[in-house]
Order: C-alpha cells, then structure tokens, then sequence
C-alpha cells in the first residue's frame, strides 16, 4: 500500500508546480490569431528632398488630410516628411502646400503634425518607427505605438525602382529591409493587419520579398513602369501630385467616415489608361475578401461596434474572448509537451500541432493527462486552477504526513 | 589573307610565344604605311562625321524644371522697363561727358525698387603678354601700378536679396552699357533688364540673390566684367591695399557728389556682394538687323575653349523657342554655309544613310544635306572658336571663376516702333526671367550635363566621347610610324655595320657598340630640342617686341621675323656643332630624326588635346600630314622617279600650309578674299592671343617647332637657314 501510494503522491507534487508555470505563461503570452481590430494607425512616408519633388510631399500631406478626415486621430499618425516644401524658398506660397492647381485646399494648414522632418527620415529611422526598437529619449508621439489589434497602413512615395525605393537621395530601403521589418513587425505582435501602398516608379517590385500574412500590399506600377506626376501647378512651377494618389484621393474624396465602401472597389478603381501605369495589388498574402472588407478599416478609424445591454458587457465580453485565447494557449503549450511524450515513445510518428488534430488523439489515448485537461477545460480561469492546485496539495500533505508516521 | 596568317601562326611556334597584344602592335609597327593611311582618312572622315553623329539636347538637370512656371512679367513691368529706356535715351542725359548721368538714372532706378546700389570704379587693364601666365587665373598677382586718374569706368551694381534665401548663391544678369556713345539697342537692354529686374523685386520664389550689374563698356565689355568680378572674388581686407582709385582726388570729388545726389538708403560706397555665383547672363541687344524675325544668338565659348554646362544653353534654347517663340542662333562659319563641296558631301552621306535604312529600318542616322552644311559651319566655328581661346563675350570673365555664364544677343527683327518695343521688351524679359527663375530652382552647381561638347546646332550637340574619336584615329599613326622609322634605322645601321666588319672584330666590341647605338637617337633628341628652344626664343620675343613704344603691327611683324632670324644664328653658332655636324654625319640617319620629332609631335597633341580639345584637333590636321610625309627634299630630288617628285611637291606644298603665318594668311584668305591679307593681321591675331592668355599661342608656337624641325630635316641638304628660307 505504501508503496503503491508514495509514487502518486510524489507525482501530484512534481505536477503542480508544472502546473503552476504553465498557467504563467499563459498569462504573459498574448492571443496570436483571435485578436480584434482595435485600433488604427498610419505611417505615411515621403522619402525624397528637394524641390522640385514637392509633389511627394503633397501626396503625402494629402494622404494625411484624408486619414484624418476619416477618423485616425492625429497621435496614431506617423508623418514622415524628408524635406519642408512649405518654408522652401522657391515656394511661391509660403507656408502653405497644395495638391491642386486650383489651389482649393491648402493641405499645410494649422492642424500638421510632422513626427519626423528633413534629415530625420532616414531608413534607419523608418525601420525603427515599423519595428518599435527605439531609443529610450525618443518620445510616445514619434512611436508606432501598434498593437496585435492594429490596422496599419503604411503610405509610402518618392523614387524608387526595380526593388528599392529611394530616401533622401542618399539612401535605399529595398524589398528585404522592408520584408524583413514586416515580419518582425509580425513576430511581436505589432499589428494584425497591414496595408501598404507605395506610389512610386516599379513600386510592385517592393512587395516581391514579403511573406507575413496579413499584409496587403499595392503599387503604382508593375515592374518596368514608370509612375507619373498628374499635373503641372504653373504658378508654383512644380508638378504638385502624382497620379496614383491623385486618383487615390478622388476615390476618398466621394467617402466619408460612414460610408462602407470595400478594398476591392478602391482597387478597380484605377484605370490603367489614366495612371499611365498598372495599380498592382498584393493579396496571396491576405486571408479576407477584399470585397468585405471596407476601405475604413484601413484609411479611417472605423471599428466593428458591438451592441450590448448593460454598460459595461463589452468589456466583460472583451476579457471572456481574452481568456478563452488564453486557454487555446494553455492547450496548446499542453500539446507540445504531450506531443514532446509522444515523440519519446514512438519517435516515427509525425504530429501535426494543429489542436483539432491533437484532440482526435487525445481520444484515442488513455493516459492520466487527459483527466487533467479535462479538468483544465471546465476550470474558470487561472485563479481557480491555482486554488484548485492549493486545495488539492491539503489532502495529499495530509496524507503524505500520515503515511511517514 | 587568313590562311597565310596561320601559316605565319604555325611557322612561329616552335619559337616563345609572343603575347597577343605584342605580336599585334609589331603587326601594327611592320605596317605602319597603310595603317598611317588609313587611320588618317578615317580620322578626316570621322571629323566630317560629327554633324551626322550629333545628338539632340535633353536638360539632364532635374531640379531646373525650365517653363514649367508660367511667366510672371507683365505689362507694367514691360512699361517700367519702357520709362528707363526714354530717360536713358533722353538727350538731357548725354549733357555730361563722363556719361555719370545715366549711371545716376539706372541707379536711381533700382533704389526706386528697393534694391541695394552701388557704383564700382575700376580702372581698365591694359592687355599684357605675361610669358608664363598662360594657365594661371587671371587674378594671380597682378599688380597694377600706373593708373591715370582720368581713365576709369563706372558699373552700377543692384542687388535684390532674396526675401526668404539664406543669401548664400547669387544669378548674375549683366548688361554692357557704354554710356557715352549707347545705341538704342544698349538702352533697350537695359530697359529689358530692369523690366525683368522691377518683377523680381516682388516675386516671393527667389532662393538666390540676384545681381544685376551695368557693365561701363566704354573701355571695352569684357576689362567691366572682368575689373568687377576681380573686385568681387578677391576681397581686399587690409587697407593698404586698397585701390589706387580713390587716391585720384577728381575722382572722389565726383563719386561724394553722386552720392549725396541721390536718395536712399540702401545706396553704399562701399564694394557690395551677394553669395557664390550660381550662373550669369549676359544680354545684349543688336541695334541694326537684317533678320526676318525675332532671333537671339547664344556665346558660350570662354578663353582656352572653356564651354559653360551644356544645360545652361539648353535652358535658354528650350525657353526662347518653346516659350517666347523666338529662333536661336549659334555661331557658324558663314562662308562654309554656300560652299558647294560641302553640300554634295552632305548629299553623299543623305544618300547613304538612305541605303542603310533600306538594307535596315532600324539605321536611323541621316540628316539632309542643308542641315549637314549647316550643322558643318556651327561645328567649324564652335572648333575655331574654342580652339582660338578668346572669349567671345563678356561672358569669358565668369568662366574664369568657374562660374557658367553665356552672352544673350537679341537681334529683333524691325526697330524703333512703339508695339515692336514692347514686345521685343515683353518676349526677352520673360526669357531672362525664365531662365532665371529656372537656375534659382538649380541645388547645386550646374553639374549634371556636359562641359566638353561642340555644338552643331542650338539643339544638337557632339560630346567629348565622340569627337575624341576623330582625334585618337588621326594621331594614332603617329607612335607607330615614330616605332617603325626607329626600328629600321637601328636595323639598317646594324646591317652595314655587319656589313663593313669582319665577323671576328665585332666580338668583343659587340655588346658595347649595341649600347652606343641604342643610345644614338639622343643625337636626334638633341638636335630636335634645339630647335625647339629656338622656337621658345621666338615666342617669347614679342613680349620683348610688345614693349617698343609706337610701333605698328606690321613694323613688329618684321622686328619679329629679323630677330627670329638673328636668334637662329646665334643658336646656330653657339651651338654649331650639332647642327653643321648633322648634315655630314647624319645624313642618312634622317629617319630617326623624323622618328623623334614624330614622337615629339605626338606627346604635344596629346598634350594638348586634354587642354584644349579644339586646339589639337585643328593642329593636328595641319601636322599629322605634313610629319607623316616629311623626307629630306634631297633624296627625292636624287631619286628622281615620279613618286618621290610627287611627294616632295607634297613635302614642299604641307610645309608652307602648316607653318602658322602661312596658314593664318591661307584661312583668312579664303574666308576674306586675298586682297585684305596684310602681314600685320598676323601680328594682331597672335596679340590677341597672347592677351588673352590663350593656350593656343603656346600651341602655335609648338606647331612652329614641329614645323621647323620637319623643316629642317626636309631641307638637311641645303643649309640650315634654308629652314627660314623655306619657310618665308
């Protein structure tokens, strides 16, 4: 009897403390696939200096004005601007951008927040803003402060080519530096999805290296073309917008933030003819249709609302959606484990860690586990489980007590 | 052919193999009589090619963005311009005889607008040859002694700062005013400059001040420009070197009287800047005309054959033909332009290029033959012109500082008609301030386009890689012929000597007479550098010549040629023995005379192409020949066969073209008529030349050596003054 007992007991201690760790990691861990769209957040990049490149700073500044309007507050907005067309010298209008010759709409008004300017908007400064990995000085306003339930749409124009673009006419970001921002943007959980739009010449060569999921991607033009400028402001002398974004612009100009029109609409919208160059559009990598999913979950800040009765359910609501995430962790950090037993009995097999596929097993299998997970499934939360933990350590102190005297 | 090659090929390898690239050149070397052919010929060709290989201008500066800013100036600006043109044109302003009046107008002008005026004094420099000043800038250490206090020139200088502009560039727009004998085409330059001078005043778009600057032309265009930039580039700290004009009291008097005289605060006696010059304009205007319509004639050349940033031009010819309408005119050769060879030549290449684009539609390179003639003459004098070295414009002054600059002529088509005034007033001022404001969108120096090219037309241009090509095929003979002359002298030498000896003597004389000989092209090198030096003493002679006072041109020429003559004597006696000693003992060693004076040649052109590209292309016509041909007259005259008559009448006829007077009388000849050559006009185009510091006159003066050397050796046998005989 007693040495039938002690083993178990010496089990159930071992057990706990596993126990204990495991429900840790679940805590600190965050939801991987489930994550609602939460937030909105935009980085929008004109890459090029000089003059006679106003009308990238004008496309950006457009881009801006229109996220704006369309809900993204201004403190969820990354502005980067390479160069201070407004306060340039040759400018004709000082202090003040336009995007069209009639000089309608003066998109440096009073309310630009510029986060980063002139030299500042470097590749390095541009990865860092994607990645989070900044100094410590820098401040919140300057940070993609995204999380797993950001929509982010990261605007980007200036010159580019086969796979590069260009920034401050010193410096290149290729497909790879961006690819590889984009996952490790991915890896930490920065956003759940990500639209990027580049107006650039070539500019679906800049898509060619990415592999996140999640990330749409479209492009001025395909590999070989040139992107061209719309038209000629004569009194300031410079071409002021370009052509993708121009009819970009006109598509939201007809918006507004109720409106509910979808990705897709806004991709046939372009006509090849009056582009001078061939939209392209990314989606292999995207799970959605384009067709349901509205424009504003990316250019405006519209989130899915959900209606409830008392005051305060959508956020118990919120938090049961969080730890149900939580418990698929727990299973599925308990699978590998369980898989890692397995492996050691019958190291041929291969297991998928798909949890369904594990479940079937689980059936199959008749193992002192299972009455554990089980137990896992019906506890309440982490909380209960650790009470249960300490309940369950009475009796067998007791017991183990017992049996020493 | 091939076949006896291989043969050749597999006779040879029981031997070491030869490297491809030696076994070529002896190829080259063993032939160097068809090669020297017909690299010439495809040299001459290729020249002649240019204008069809020419290609059209595209403005490779970004940031210039020309015309792509509709034109500011209207019609009160054109009607500002119109009152300065009246009061300037206005007897009562001619009532003084310095002409301070109308310099008190213009600036009284730009005070009214807001601009910043001063007057700059400057007394004009007299032209001097400095012997060894050739390739310094013209600022280095010229010190000017004697001014006399009644000789000085006035600019008015405006500036306008730009508003929001760091003041740290500056665009030049100079006028040349002469103010006591202006034409109307003078004031209407002015009024078309303060048209443009009144808009910039107001606009908000200037990154780069402007500086508009009255050049006193009265002493010449170029002494205003070019006292004034001097002024301008070499500030002048210390007071003890201050200028000697303010020690002239007549002076001062005059200059406090002015500027009490005028209103303002902005007016300063003192020398005014802006920033580093970004670019220069200068405008003129022609006062008589026999043009149809409207058109502006574009300077560019600089001294030595500096050309301004091909974008430059362009800007200003894409602005005057697509915007103010008006036609562009580049310098040609004028008497080139009727001249019936050229044109059938043209037509030859139409015709072929025909043939090309039926065997094959893509061959696109045929221009008609009116084109070809016309685009020959602008190359011929885009070529005569940088290959001269004298600026033909004020404009010359700014290169010099490495700023680009070029000279605007408008030559309108009727004159003196109120409508025809504004408008000519109107189209001009709206190109400058085109182009004006077109640099001031410019980041940095003009940089992106060319610097070498020559021009065939306004739109069309020859760049430095193709043209270099002519060059390189008519020059490379030269290394080849001088190998081959060497190796067989050194092998006929070898062979009567082996001849003359006995087998058994050689022996131990052997390897040190292989050293002497080796060695016996120094004898060669000797003579040649003596001629050489002779010919330095000649060209520096005129600097001595330069100081007789009251001397005319054609006196100098004469003084010139005796004490040429005098300095070849004495050379001659001093130095007898190489000379009196060549024509006994060297006799038959003329080959490697030639073969030293042919390498002499080469490493000059070469030389010299990197200088002055046009320079040596022209000389190189002349000497490649003539060195090519050279035998000394006595062998042919012994020979006596047709052949060598024939090529002693060549020697004789490209001996006398190549010598420079001769060549000079020849070109003016053809192009003037023979009546109006006067040997003094050589005297006056080698002064201009050494005045202006021009490279070419060292290079004639190297043309003059080659010239005496290949003399020289043709006419071994007579003696060594038939050299001058010969030669005058």
């Amino acid at each position: 009897m007693e040495t039938f007992i002690n083993p178990k007991s010496l089990f159930h201690l071992l057990l706990l403390p596993c126990l204990l760790l495991y429900s840790s990691i679940a805590y600190n861990s965050s939801p991987v696939e489930a994550a609602m769209h939460t937030n909105n957040w935009a980085v929008l990049v004109c890459t090029s200096r000089f003059w006679f490149n106003y009308r990238h700073m004008a496309n950006t500044l457009s881009l801006y004005r229109t996220v704006k309007r369309l809900g993204i507050p201004d403190e969820r907005i990354i502005l980067m601007l390479a160069d201070d067309m407004a306060c340039n010298t040759r400018n004709k209008y000082p202090a003040q951008v336009f995007n069209n010759e009639n000089h309608r709409l003066n998109l440096y008004g009073d309310n630009v927040e510029v986060d980063y300017r002139g030299y500042e908007v470097t590749v390095e400064n541009f990865l860092r803003v994607l990645t989070g990995r900044h100094e410590t000085a820098v401040p919140r306003s300057k940070r993609l402060l995204s999380d797993e339930g950001s929509h982010i749409l990261l605007y980007m124009t200036g010159h580019g080519g086969d796979e590069f673009l260009k920034f401050q006419d010193s410096e290149e970001l290729q497909s790879h530096d961006l690819a590889d921002a984009v996952k490790q943007m991915k890896e930490k959980h920065r956003f759940k999805e990500l639209l990027i739009m580049v107006d650039t010449c070539q500019a679906a060569t800049l898509f060619n290296q990415l592999q996140s999921p999640g990330v749409l991607a479209i492009g001025s033009s395909m590999k070989g073309e040139n992107s061209y400028s719309h038209h000629l402001d004569s009194d300031v002398g410079v071409s002021v917008v370009d052509r993708f974004t121009y009819y970009t612009l006109a598509f939201f100009e007809r918006l507004n933030i109720y409106d509910n029109a979808s990705l897709s609409s806004l991709f046939s919208s372009y006509n090849p003819s009056l582009l001078m160059s061939t939209a392209y559009y990314r989606k292999d990598l995207y799970k959605r249709r384009l067709e349901e999913v509205p424009v504003t979950n990316f250019f405006g800040s519209v989130m899915e609302t959900i209606h409830t009765d008392a005051a305060y359910k959508a956020l118990s609501r919120r938090n049961s959606g969080r730890f149900e995430d939580e418990m698929s962790l727990d299973q599925s950090v308990h699978h590998i484990k369980r898989r890692m037993l397995i492996k050691v009995n019958d190291g041929d097999e291969i297991h998928d860690i798909n949890p369904e596929l594990l479940q079937g097993e689980e059936g199959a299998s008749k193992c002192p586990w299972s009455t554990f997970r089980k137990k896992f499934q019906k506890a309440e939360n982490v909380d209960s489980l650790l009470n249960y933990g300490l309940v369950a350590m009475i009796p067998l102190l007791v017991i183990s007590t017992w049996l020493v005297q | 052919m091939a076949e006896t090659k291989e043969k050749s090929l597999s006779d040879e390898k029981p031997k070491p193999r030869v490297r491809p690239i030696v076994r070529l050149g002896i190829f080259l070397i063993s032939h160097s009589f068809l090669v020297s052919v017909v690299c010439c010929t495809a040299g001459v060709l290729a020249l002649f090619l240019l204008p069809v290989l020419a290609k059209n201008t595209y403005i490779s500066e970004n940031a210039l963005m020309p015309g792509s800013a509709s034109p500011m100036l209207s019609n009160q600006h054109v009607s500002d311009g119109n009152r300065l043109v009246k009061d300037l044109t206005n007897p009562n302003s001619k009532s003084s005889e310095t002409g301070i009046e109308s310099h008190k107008i213009i600036a009284q002008y730009m005070l009214d607008l807001g601009a910043e005026v001063s007057f700059h004094k400057f007394h004009p420099q007299m032209n001097q040859f400095h012997p060894l000043h050739f390739f310094s800038s013209p600022v280095s250490g010229k010190i000017q002694e004697n001014y006399s206090c009644s000789s000085y020139g006035i600019n008015t200088v405006g500036i306008i700062r730009a508003p929001r502009g760091d003041g740290k560039e500056a665009i030049v727009l100079v006028t040349p005013y002469n103010a006591l004998k202006s034409g109307f085409g003078e004031a209407l330059s002015l009024g078309i400059a303060y048209s443009v001078f009144s808009l910039l005043t107001q606009v908000t778009w200037l990154a780069k001040d402007i500086i508009w600057l009255v050049a006193d032309s009265q002493y010449g265009e170029y002494a205003a420009v070019a006292a004034w930039l001097r002024e301008y580039q070499t500030p002048k700290f210390s007071s003890l070197s201050t200028p000697n004009a303010e020690m002239c009291p007549d002076v001062n008097n005059l200059f406090e009287l002015k500027g009490h005289s005028i209103s303002g605060s902005k007016f300063s006696n003192s020398f005014r800047r802006a920033g580093t010059m970004a670019a220069a304009l200068v405008l003129k205007v022609r006062d008589q005309n026999e043009q149809f319509e409207d058109t502006i004639s574009i300077y560019a050349e600089a001294s030595n054959g500096q050309m301004p940033n091909l974008d430059l031009i362009n800007v200003v010819n894409y602005l005057a033909v697509h915007r103010q309408g008006l036609r562009v005119n580049v310098e040609k050769l004028w008497p080139l332009l009727n001249s019936s060879w050229l044109k059938s030549l043209g037509e030859i290449f139409e015709s072929l290029a025909k043939v090309a684009k039926s065997l094959y539609p893509k061959w696109k390179f045929g221009i008609p033959a009116t084109e070809y003639v016309e685009g020959t003459a602008t190359l011929a004098s885009s070529l005569y012109y940088q290959a001269l070295g004298v600026p033909t414009g004020p404009h010359g002054a700014f290169r010099d500082y490495q700023v680009d600059a070029i000279t605007l002529e408008i030559s309108p088509k009727f004159s003196l008609d109120k409508v025809w005034r504004n408008d000519i007033l109107l189209r001009g001022g709206r190109l400058i301030e085109g182009v004006i404001r077109s640099v001031n969108n410019l980041l940095e120096k003009f940089h992106q386009s060319f610097f070498l090219y020559l021009l065939t037309s306004p739109s069309k241009f020859v760049s430095v890689g193709v043209y270099m090509i002519a060059f390189a095929l008519l020059i490379a003979p030269l290394p080849m012929v001088a190998a081959s002359l060497y190796v067989d002298a050194n092998s006929s030498s070898n062979c009567s000597k082996g001849d003359s000896s006995t087998p058994s003597a050689i022996t131990d004389t052997d390897e040190h007479g292989i050293a002497i000989r080796s060695w016996r092209w120094l004898n060669s090198a000797k003579l040649v550098f003596i001629v050489h030096l002779w010919g330095a003493i000649v060209s520096l002679l005129p600097y001595f010549i330069s100081q007789i006072p009251d001397c005319s041109p054609t006196t100098s020429f004469m003084i010139w040629v005796l004490l040429s003559i005098l300095s070849l004597l004495t050379l001659n006696s001093v130095l007898a023995s190489p000379l009196a000693c060549a024509k006994a003992t060297q006799e038959k060693e003329w080959a490697l005379v030639k073969s030293v004076t042919i390498s002499s040649v080469f490493i000059g052109l070469g030389l010299m192409s990197v200088i002055n590209f046009a320079t040596a292309e022209i000389g190189a016509l002349l000497m490649v020949p003539m060195c090519l041909l050279a035998r000394p007259l006595k062998l042919d005259v012994r020979a006596g066969t047709l052949r060598s008559f024939c090529r002693l009448i060549c020697n004789l006829v490209l001996g006398h073209i190549a010598f420079p007077p001769a060549a000079f009388f020849l070109l003016k000849g053809m192009l003037d008529g023979f009546g109006n050559a006067n040997v003094g006009d050589f005297w006056m185009w080698v002064e201009s030349l050494w005045a202006w510091n021009s490279a070419t006159y060292l290079f004639i003066d190297l043309t003059w050596r080659a010239h005496a050397v290949v003399a020289h050796q043709s006419c071994m046998m007579f003696w060594n003054l038939d050299v001058l005989v010969l030669s005058l």
